[in-house]
């Protein structure tokens, strides 16, 4: 049977990729993305990486703006504008932007978080110049030139989205529920990026031209090219498609709501979160086996803790000889799957622990197994052993992922808005490299409390629906 | 030859002159100078609605990218009488090595549907020296990947580990091949989590809907017919000696083939190869030919639909016979399944998602099988428009089958060919799946490259050809997964046939 993997999310970013183009690395800590960075007069930063080894261009634009950034009664905006971003403007007719870049030889995608959007175009060295004259025109003029029948298309396109990939999924539910429990109302991470139906109605063609005019600025945004392309040429065209867009300057981050002051504890297990109980809530569902989820608050991407969090969630979850997989799936034979993850954020992240009930098992059982396993975590070191292979885990994947280009794009991309450094990649690898056991069992301790966290069980509905 | 599009129409650029005199003077200020004489503008039009000349320009029409003609793997023959094929690749510090023998669920023996998944399951739960945590442990200490899975016709054990644990993490791979313990107590644990799966997969509505293509086209007592990982019948079913028998008939190194890819030499794989599988050994016996399935034979057209109370969505498709893999027309039917349902802008998806909205996406997809497989266009679509998408997807499919495609389409399915072949290069793991799945099928180590010509070669007349033979719903079998009291009335407005009623393993339910 497979056992569980680390998944590589966009969330933990660690590469041991020398400059590929160029040479291998002398030693396993030579990590580096070969790039250069530009910002253009309007403040836009472009990023050019060169890769010659396979023959294909990816153009990566992210746009640092997520649903956290959502007015009140729009939940789900962000994405449902990433969606009326392909409707296309007087140069590009509705349908052009796929027809011309699909008849190139090329494809495309986008992606809408909490924290960023982020769009990206893959073809063939060729085709460069289009691809950048079309972001080039979208980035330009799109919010201009919306009407009411782009967005009713894409709102019905985004409703079947949500339809398909939460509502008619078994354990959908969850990304509803979850962030609405584990934080407070008017937190920007309280509601789904999906957004809710009610609300998704309610946007208006007004709304695509304010929140274009705001968020979508050049000032906003930031470009990656990678791969098979002459830097030069491609300079060239960024200063003359992107450079002359204007710029109302980069819109203001709505900064965290104020951090809640530590809760007294014990000893020092203080924990920076808002949660002051163990909240609970048990929600049907139409699945065969229930699934217990636990959830805390715990320290934002890149700060102390975050790291130290991935390592701790690969000590419980990867693999057959995880701490979680052998105790609970293998031993006990009480859960049917198990899974920990620290999903990192920018204003702050969440620590996850899942497991599968088994049929016929209490998942109140289920919850008690896993809380004692994370109890362990707290109470004593994780051995050398155990963080040695959680790291060479996160090496491995990190390698396989980053001999894409379009992953490579992604990666540089993420830095520079998180941490305005594309280049951030050794400095991401030595978090991991570099936690001690001590620190692991000190990031445990002041996250993984046992009386600030949610308990979310999703149970098979009654009368086999 | 290159597409031709309209481009769309530029403003003329025009009176950029007047715009700057008029701000000129609107500027001046007290102290600017008196205007003397009136600008000397050409009867422009009213400077204030003129438009600047577009930075952006014409659209770039980028040209025809050239074939890409991937690299092939070198081919010998290693110890035992495996057949190695090696592409070496040493941009990156890592290696991916895949073992594949040309046998999978197609060869299930009645009654025992899952057998050979459940088989290739069980190769890493105990293998050499190491029990099954052990194993999983070994091979994380390294962070090294193993995976053993099968599918129709083939099974596999795959490998990826970076270069520096390639040695340690070989060792265990020639175990988790060679040397499984097939011990009955980890049977008894992995078929209790293999029956829980069984159930989580009947209440996946996509999950389901493929098992059911298969059951409903192929027909029971067809190698195909049944899901590769079984139904819950099958699973209870299954035996330790079921699993040491079918290993042993399966895994032999005279039936196999080593592909590895990376930031390996030929000298250095072969001193791994020494280590790992000097000791396995093919029995005499001779090796039995791997089984090519017939051709399903209907009945069709068929509608089979699955009772899903209460579904939110209901996944709509069309399921025909498709081709085998040794086929000459299967790298240009790539093109034409990429038209009608394989990208963005294919027909389906411009329809029923772009056009209609009652859908997140619409496709098709054919099989690579090394018997006739299936092809299949589907949907997943808000419940109340099940009728309607339905309808519009049927018309889709005939409107393509009789009429074909357009030059554009020609066009456009080419670079798209090149481009998905490109996009598979990239990775060492991605490149070691695809040469595996053509090395288990019997493609040859140069498919890839001749695929690559044949599709982007492929002319109208042979496109057309596919786009008739292999999409024209007239004689599909359609299947609809949702709640059957609400879509019922919706399906009898389209003047189909009578539903042929199926549950969730596939299986005819009988009133």
């Amino acid at each position: 049977m497979r056992p569980p993997r680390i998944v590589a999310t966009a969330a933990v970013g660690a590469a041991l990729v020398g400059p590929l183009a160029f040479a291998r690395p002398a030693r396993a800590d030579d990590v580096n993305i070969p790039f250069t960075k530009t910002t253009l007069p309007n403040g836009m930063v472009v990023i050019f990486s060169e890769d010659h080894a396979v023959p294909q261009v990816d153009v990566n634009t992210a746009y640092a703006v997520g649903s956290r950034m959502e007015r009140e009664r729009r939940t789900g905006f962000a994405h449902l504008f990433e969606h009326l971003m392909f409707m296309g403007t007087h140069r590009v007719p509705t349908r052009a932007f796929d027809a011309w870049m699909e008849q190139a030889g090329g494809r495309n995608n986008a992606e809408t978080g909490q924290d960023m959007t982020d769009y990206y175009d893959l073809a063939p060295p060729t085709a460069l110049p289009l691809l950048l004259w079309l972001e080039g025109d979208r980035m330009r003029d799109l919010g201009h030139e919306i009407d009411a029948s782009k967005l009713a298309l894409q709102r019905d396109v985004v409703l079947n989205e949500r339809r398909q990939s939460i509502e008619n999924q078994p354990y959908g539910i969850e990304e509803l529920v979850l962030p609405e429990l584990v934080w407070p109302e008017g937190h920007p991470y309280h509601h789904p990026v999906i957004g809710s139906p009610a609300d998704l109605q309610a946007a208006s063609v007004a709304d695509v031209k304010q929140f274009f005019d705001t968020w979508y600025d050049p000032a906003n945004a930031s470009m990656v090219i990678a791969g098979d392309f002459d830097p030069r040429a491609a300079r060239d065209l960024v200063d003359k498609w992107f450079g002359t867009i204007p710029t109302r300057g980069k819109p203001v981050d709505p900064p965290a709501p104020a951090s809640p002051p530590p809760r007294p504890g014990p000893t020092s297990t203080t924990s920076p979160t808002s949660l002051t109980s163990v909240v609970r809530k048990t929600v049907p569902d139409d699945v065969e086996l229930a699934k217990v989820t636990l959830a805390w608050q715990s320290p934002r991407h890149f700060a102390p803790g975050d790291a130290e969090l991935d390592l701790v969630a690969s000590v419980l979850s990867t693999g057959k000889a995880s701490r979680l997989y052998e105790s609970l799936v293998y031993d006990q034979k009480i859960a049917q799957s198990v899974e920990a993850e620290q999903q990192s954020q920018v204003l702050g992240s969440v620590f996850v622990v899942t497991a599968l009930v088994r049929p016929g098992i209490d998942p109140a059982r289920v919850e008690k197994a896993l809380l004692e396993q994370v109890a362990q975590v707290r109470s004593h070191a994780v051995t050398d052993e155990e963080l040695e292979r959680a790291r060479n885990a996160y090496e491995t994947a990190f390698v396989e992922r980053l001999q894409g280009i379009p992953a490579r794009a992604a990666l540089l991309n993420e830095y520079q808005v998180e941490v305005g450094d594309p280049g951030y990649v050794q400095r991401d690898l030595d978090r991991y490299r570099k936690a001690s056991p001590a620190d692991v069992l000190d990031a445990a301790r002041r996250v993984l409390v046992p009386d600030a966290l949610v308990v979310l069980t999703i149970v098979p509905r009654k009368g086999g629906k | 030859m290159r597409p031709s599009w309209s481009t769309p129409a530029v403003p003329a650029r025009l009176a950029t002159f007047a715009v700057s005199a008029l701000l000129a003077a609107a500027c001046g200020g007290a102290r600017a100078p008196a205007p003397t004489l009136p600008v000397p503008a050409a009867p422009a039009p009213l400077a204030s609605v003129a438009p600047a000349p577009d930075p952006l320009g014409p659209r770039p029409e980028p040209p025809m990218p050239a074939t890409f003609l991937p690299p092939a793997p070198v081919v010998y023959t290693a110890t035992g009488g495996i057949t190695v094929w090696l592409l070496e690749r040493h941009q990156a510090p890592v290696v991916s090595c895949q073992m594949v023998v040309p046998t999978g669920a197609a060869s299930d023996p009645p009654g025992k549907a899952g057998l050979a998944y459940v088989t290739a399951n069980m190769m890493d739960e105990g293998a050499g020296k190491r029990g099954a945590i052990d194993v999983s442990r070994a091979l994380d200490d390294l962070g090294a990947h193993l995976d053993t899975d099968a599918n129709a016709d083939t099974t596999w054990a795959s490998l990826t580990v970076l270069t520096r644990h390639l040695r340690g993490a070989f060792s265990i791979f020639g175990d988790v091949v060679a040397r499984p313990r097939f011990e009955a107590k980890e049977l008894a644990r992995v078929k209790d989590l293999w029956s829980s799966e069984l159930l989580e997969r009947s209440k996946d509505p996509d999950a389901t809907a493929r098992v059911v293509f298969r059951a409903a086209l192929f027909g029971a007592g067809h190698p195909y017919a049944h899901p590769w990982d079984g139904t819950l019948r099958s699973a209870r079913a299954v035996t330790l000696d079921d699993v040491k028998r079918f290993y042993g008939a399966e895994w032999r190194p005279d039936r196999a083939t080593l592909v590895c890819v990376g930031d390996v030499t030929k000298d250095a794989l072969a001193l791994l190869l020494e280590d790992a599988f000097a000791s396995w050994k093919a029995p005499a016996m001779p090796a039995p030919p791997p089984l090519v399935p017939p051709a399903p034979h209907g009945p069709w057209p068929r509608l089979v639909v699955v009772d899903r109370p209460d579904a939110p969505q209901s996944v709509i498709a069309a399921v025909r016979p498709g081709v085998e893999a040794s086929s000459a027309d299967l790298a240009a039917l790539w093109r034409v399944n990429d038209v009608i349902g394989g990208s963005f802008t294919s027909r389906l998806n411009q329809d029923l998602r772009e056009q209609r909205g009652v859908t997140y996406g619409a496709a098709s997809r054919y099989s690579v099988s090394r018997g006739p497989g299936q092809v299949v266009a589907w949907a997943s679509v808000v419940t109340e428009k099940t009728g309607e998408a339905l309808g519009a997807m049927l018309g889709d499919l005939h409107q393509f089958a009789s009429g074909g495609l357009s030059d554009d389409e020609i066009a456009r399915s080419r670079s798209q060919g090149r481009a998905a072949l490109v996009g598979s290069y990239e990775t060492v793991q991605g490149i070691a799946s695809k040469l595996g799945g053509d090395a288990g099928l019997g493609l040859g180590p140069d498919f890839e490259a001749r695929a690559s010509r044949a599709r982007d070669e492929a002319q109208r007349p042979q496109l057309d050809a596919l786009a008739k033979r292999f999409y024209a719903p007239e004689d599909a079998i359609l299947v609809v997964v949702g709640p059957r009291a609400r879509i019922q009335p919706m399906l009898d407005k389209l003047g189909l046939p009578p539903a042929e009623v199926r549950d969730a393993d596939g299986e005819v339910v009988r009133h």
